[in-house]
């Protein structure tokens, strides 16, 4: 035995499990499922089985059994003697937190797909190629959401974002939508291009692509080192600032967010609202794994890298909030206000890793950070709701008036009081109100926040930011329930109806009543987040 | 002859990321930021296989280049698709046509 594998010996003591290749593809089931109707869908249609059974059946069949196959993982590893394991020789990692976010992509992807039934945006002849594009990048989500190795962040990101282009680009007809996929597909390839370099940088400094060993070599090689002086380290820094560039483009945060106002508003409502939401909760599953896997138990030399990622996250984050919300305020497209609403929301989220990051490097005890964790995860939980909710408002509007712009929505209330009520209470909780879901998720975040400004100065800037943030929010929010609600209809304006017995008038009202119960039950969920988040320290 | 450094293909590495990017800010045609975005790739594909020369990385940085070589080509596939409905749409390729979505 070299000296080299006694140092690896040493180094990855105290690292979880590996499973066998035997184990691992077991465990990788669900993923497997989705996969297989991909494969099923395609076979379908060459076999013209389509025209018998619709094609989404295929699909909802396949996300509902991974989601289920999910379940039935967290109730196993919710077992005492449970352990996480690793699996893949040790490429992904399976533990209460990666299994979390699986269960939430596949929850999301039954949305979608019901979503896209009720406003038939893809219709008979194209079904098969858009939900295989859905559920490739929901495997490709869920694959960034349990990866453990540089490699796999890499193939997770690219596997989520290639079918999110062409998603982008669906409606192929149109003017509007082929320029929205061109410029999201030459920015999404220069960020994931300027990532790889970084990634290649960092795996060269360190010597290793596995997350559980990065912060382990980071110490060795810079233990007892000044970090800011030393070239080595500065130029892991710059590493770094390019990984951040890609995280940066995936969650929309500020120099990069400039796809996703595009993007949204050339795409179909139903492709921004699975955008909005499902790539950026992977983003944020892999952002909380990359920068904990990377600071380790911030001693040492980690503890300054931990400080300067979360003041950096938390500039960032505050960042990404004013601007989202000031460049809200002025927009007339429907579609595009949502956009620069996730991207302000993206900033709120950012604000957890952030103060996750302080936390640590303050060695604040893991109670505090798990505390963060969970925020994170209930905000996203809510966000899944109210946000999906307002898209499938807009898409079933779309339907009935042809129109996205916020203008043409006065006086809904009076003609379709489902669509107008639901709107409002979506809006409502993505601007935190309380009784609402989106409340308690903004709570969670700024405790943790405050939390955090014991470790740091700083954290108070952002603290304030956000609460600012919150309230320039209500302006632009309340604008579009105003016009719902406060105007009649003009007489020229097309009519909507949407009875509440219909099957899209259930669809909101179960959104918009879970974004209620959320608001109202808290406990269970966030039991669940606490719990997804001891998956980590 | 002596053998190269780590260093020589470090360097071959950076210049390639740098022409890259400096292709995808300064070309105005769809097709040419496309081939930027490919030197960058590539310029990380040479890091990688260096370092799995030099550096404890070993197995891992080939695996690596192998596996973006492979997703390249699937990114470029899907970009050209795109850039092709584009063109069908706008009858050009210029990227700064593109300037109907804005605000």
């Amino acid at each position: 035995m070299d000296f080299q594998a006694l140092l690896q010996q040493f180094l990855s003591k105290g690292v979880a499990h590996q499973a066998s290749t035997f184990d691992s593809l077991w465990i990788f089931l669900p993923e497997l499922v989705l996969s297989s109707s991909i494969i099923l869908m395609l076979l379908a249609r060459l076999t013209n089985v389509d025209r018998t059974i619709p094609t989404h059946w295929i699909a909802l069949l396949g996300g509902m059994s991974s989601f289920m196959i999910v379940l039935y993982q967290f109730w196993q590893i919710s077992l005492p003697d449970a352990i996480p394991v690793q699996i893949f020789t040790g490429l992904a990692m399976h533990d209460p937190f990666s299994i979390f976010f699986r269960g939430f992509l596949t929850f999301f992807l039954v949305f979608v797909i019901v979503l896209t039934v009720l406003t038939g945006i893809p219709d008979d002849e194209d079904a098969p190629d858009f939900y295989s594009l859905l559920s490739g990048a929901v495997i490709g989500m869920m694959l960034m959401s349990s990866a453990n190795h540089l490699l796999m962040l890499f193939l997770g990101i690219e596997m989520a974002s290639v079918p999110s282009y062409a998603l982008t680009g669906f409606l192929k007809g149109r003017r509007q939508s082929s320029e929205a996929a061109l410029k999201f597909v030459v920015y999404g390839a220069g960020a994931a291009g300027v990532m790889l370099f970084g990634i290649s940088l960092l795996a060269g400094l360190l010597g290793t692509a596995e997350f559980p060993q990065l912060a382990s070599r980071f110490q060795a090689v810079f233990a007892g080192r000044e970090v800011m002086q030393d070239p080595a380290a500065r130029c892991v820094l710059l590493a770094l600032l390019m990984i951040a560039v890609g995280f940066a483009f995936k969650l929309s945060a500020v120099p990069f967010h400039f796809w996703c106002p595009d993007a949204f508003q050339g795409a179909s409502a139903e492709v921004g609202g699975f955008l909005s939401i499902g790539s950026k909760a992977a983003a944020f599953a892999l952002l909380v794994r990359f920068t904990l896997s990377l600071t380790g138990d911030s001693t040492g030399a980690s503890q300054g890298l931990a400080l300067t990622c979360g003041l950096g996250l938390g500039f960032l984050a505050t960042l990404t909030a004013t601007f989202g919300n000031l460049a809200a305020y002025s927009q007339r497209n429907m579609k595009r206000m949502l956009a620069y609403s996730t991207i302000a929301h993206a900033g709120y989220m950012l604000m957890a890793v952030s103060a996750l990051l302080v936390l640590q490097s303050g060695n604040a005890g893991p109670d505090a950070a798990y505390r963060a964790i969970q925020g994170l995860l209930y905000y996203l939980c809510v966000y899944l709701f109210m946000n999906l909710g307002a898209f499938a408002i807009v898409a079933f509007i779309r339907n009935q008036t042809f129109s996205e712009e916020i203008e043409d929505y006065k006086g809904l209330s009076h003609q379709a009081p489902v669509l107008a009520i639901g709107m409002a209470i979506c809006l409502f909780s993505l601007v935190g109100i309380p009784p609402l879901g989106g409340f308690y998720g903004k709570a969670f975040i700024f405790a943790a926040l405050f939390d955090a400004t014991r470790v740091h100065w700083f954290m108070w800037v952002v603290l304030v930011a956000g609460g600012v943030n919150t309230v320039i929010s209500l302006f632009y929010y309340l604008r579009v329930a105003k016009y719902m609600c406060m105007y009649e209809r003009p007489a020229d304006a097309p009519a909507v109806a949407m009875p509440s017995n219909s099957s899209p008038g259930m669809y909101v009202m179960l959104l918009s009543g879970m974004v209620v119960f959320l608001g109202i039950i808290i406990n269970p969920l966030a039991n669940v987040a606490l719990r997804a988040a001891h998956a980590f320290l | 002859m002596g053998e190269v450094g780590l260093n020589a293909y470090l360097m071959v590495g950076a210049v390639l990321f740098v022409c890259g990017v400096v292709c995808m800010a300064t070309k105005r045609n769809g097709i040419g930021i496309l081939m930027g975005v490919e030197l960058v790739l590539n310029g990380a594909n040479v890091n990688f296989v260096a370092f799995s020369r030099y550096t404890p990385l070993g197995l891992d940085g080939q695996t690596t280049a192998l596996f973006v070589v492979v997703l390249a080509a699937a990114e470029a596939a899907v970009a050209l698709a795109i850039a092709l409905n584009f063109y069908n749409n706008h009858l050009t390729i210029d990227v700064d046509s593109g300037n109907e979505l804005h605000g």
